[in-house]
């Protein structure tokens, strides 16, 4: 059984959206860093769904690419994220005030 | 499978992963420097061994990587950035800890830049600007001591992040339309394409809003002077000059090859951007207190200039776009290593500190007069040509139906003329303003290395400014390997 295409672009624009929308209202950077990925995810199903219409493997492979550089990106993300913790005790994105113009 | 059209990168990547492992056993930053400066000189050389043999366009594969004229300047440019920056973090990073790290994160970076200037497919592009996107985020926050650091450092991940899920998301529907990945396949698909062409908007919109995070570009440019404002000079230096020009470079291969089709949809919305991006930053530029978020929106304002090569589109056009891309490079990574050579000695970002530089150190009040004439354009210097290049290809670029063509050169002139304020500012301090009694006024005493870089940027900005004909040939031949 197939599942038509618009679904899957229905869910990945769903999905994008969400996330965009987690970048843009949370405080807390840790939520922010997930909505990120979840935006970098929905761009996945996206190339995935393309691939399986095409019948082509190249989105898929990239798929992999993706979810690898996602994965580095969270990595570096985290350590920023812990080291700018261990000075300042928060996560919260609106006490990241020193540098205003 | 040819590799001789990545030897560059793979030079440039077996330093980078051998460096760590030589930092087991040498710790002395400056022969860790000298060991990186190998690196990228040798990957220059197969540059230029390209430009010498004089063979045509490499191809790696078809359509993923290609070195041609096109490629290998910037590859010359990103390396020359690379190796001005490395020579002055000898002795800037000389008591930080994690030295090793450092040069392997900036040789990986130029690795990405690299890979974005030869880079013939989409999602190749989407790799080089995540390689050097990442090390980037880490360099910003290397000093781990320092807060406003790992503050810049947060920002840039978060902004970085956000607006590479948008380029993902435009490039994934781009390949969910065409059904190819190579930018001239992309080109000639979305110039075939019938139906659907709201999709393709929403793409376009979405790879606007990803680059223009990237290139910093009005309305998405906020975290540019909060980020070089935290970061270590020398790795603004390569922000500026390096990773902000391979996000130009994607710009030019999107909208120049792959969506070259529907130039007629995007143009009128590139030029407006274009001439926001000038306007705001300059007008923002004027009243910094602090040298390096000064010369952070002079940046903002001169990525403006640089659009218009996209908003134009011609061959002329790219040629200016070209040429102020490498002396951009060279004007603004030498101006911020000036400013970090003057951190070593304890003059800080504020500009009333550069009071009397003159005196303290003519050499490097004249250089720094050099970089910020330059960059607003005052002849005989490198700025002057490109701009002349650049708005110029805007003139001839109007012809019927695009004469509003004109007015982003007029805008460009206006603003290069407004910035000449803020750049005279920094001047009139270093050399008009007397110092007062009490302040120090001994002579500096500066490292070798950095002034070295400082030299070769001095030399290359007067060099191209007194004689651009040969570096205007240059720039000529990669933008017609680039059509």
């Amino acid at each position: 059984m197939n599942i038509p295409l618009e679904y899957i672009l229905v869910l990945s624009s769903s999905l994008f959206v969400i996330g965009a929308a987690g970048v843009i209202l949370k405080k807390n950077i840790i939520v922010v860093l997930m909505s990120i990925e979840i935006m970098l995810n929905a761009a996945n199903i996206n190339l995935v769904a393309f691939s399986t219409y095409y019948g082509d493997t190249t989105g898929q492979v990239f798929a992999l690419f993706s979810i690898g550089v996602a994965a580095a990106e969270v990595a570096v993300a985290l350590a920023i994220l812990l080291n700018l913790n261990k000075q300042k005790k928060t996560v919260d994105i609106d006490e990241i005030n020193l540098l205003r113009w | 499978m040819d590799y001789s059209a990545i030897y560059p990168e793979l030079i440039l990547a077996l330093f980078a992963i051998a460096i760590p492992a030589i930092g087991m056993v040498v710790k002395n930053s400056k022969y860790l420097a000298a060991i990186s400066l190998t690196g990228i000189g040798l990957s220059m050389l197969a540059v230029f061994l390209f430009f010498y043999n004089g063979t045509g366009p490499i191809e790696f594969d078809t359509g993923l990587l290609v070195l041609d004229n096109f490629s290998a300047l910037f590859m010359m440019i990103f390396l020359c950035v690379a190796f001005v920056v490395v020579l002055a973090s000898g002795k800037f990073i000389e008591n930080e800890k994690h030295v090793p790290e450092y040069y392997c994160l900036v040789l990986l970076a130029t690795v990405g830049m690299l890979l974005v200037a030869s880079a013939q497919d989409l999602f190749v592009l989407y790799l080089g600007i995540e390689i050097t996107s990442m090390s980037s985020y880490a360099l910003v926050a290397f000093r781990k001591k320092d807060l406003r650091g790992s503050e810049a450092a947060t920002k840039y991940f978060i902004f970085g992040g956000f607006s590479s899920a948008f380029t993902l998301f435009g490039i994934s529907l781009i390949y969910g339309l065409t059904g190819v990945t190579s930018f001239t396949e992309v080109g000639a698909a979305v110039a075939g394409l019938t139906d659907m062409k709201e999709m393709l908007w929403v793409a376009l919109v979405m790879v606007i809003v990803g680059f223009g995070f990237k290139v910093a570009m009005v309305p998405f440019h906020s975290w540019a002077p909060d980020v070089y404002d935290g970061a270590p000079t020398t790795i603004t230096a390569m922000l500026a000059a390096g990773s902000k020009k391979m996000g130009l470079v994607a710009m030019f291969k999107f909208f120049l090859i792959a969506l070259l089709a529907i130039k007629a949809d995007w143009e009128i919305v590139v030029a407006v951007l274009a001439i926001l991006t000038m306007t705001v930053g300059n007008l923002a530029a004027l009243n910094q207190t602090s040298i390096k978020r000064m010369l952070a929106y002079s940046s903002i304002a001169q990525a403006g200039y640089i659009l218009i090569a996209i908003a134009v589109g011609t061959e002329f056009a790219l040629t200016g776009g070209i040429f102020h891309i490498m002396t951009h490079a060279f004007m603004k990574g030498g101006a911020f290593i000036i400013v970090a050579t003057l951190a070593t000695v304890a003059i800080g970002d504020r500009i009333v500190e550069y009071k009397g530089l003159a005196k303290r150190s003519a050499i490097l009040a004249f250089a720094m007069t050099i970089m910020l004439f330059s960059l607003a354009g005052i002849p005989p210097l490198a700025g002057f040509d490109s701009k002349v290049v650049l708005f110029s290809s805007a003139i001839y670029g109007a012809t019927d139906g695009s004469e509003w063509m004109i007015w982003l050169a007029i805008a460009g002139i206006i603003n290069s003329a407004i910035s000449l304020y803020y750049y005279a500012r920094v001047v009139k301090y270093m050399y008009v303003d007397e110092l007062e009694e009490g302040e120090k006024s001994e002579k500096l005493k500066l490292p070798t290395s950095m002034l070295a870089a400082i030299i070769i940027c001095v030399v290359a900005v007067i060099g191209i400014g007194v004689w651009p004909e040969p570096f205007i040939e240059f720039c000529k031949d990669a933008a017609a390997a680039f059509f």
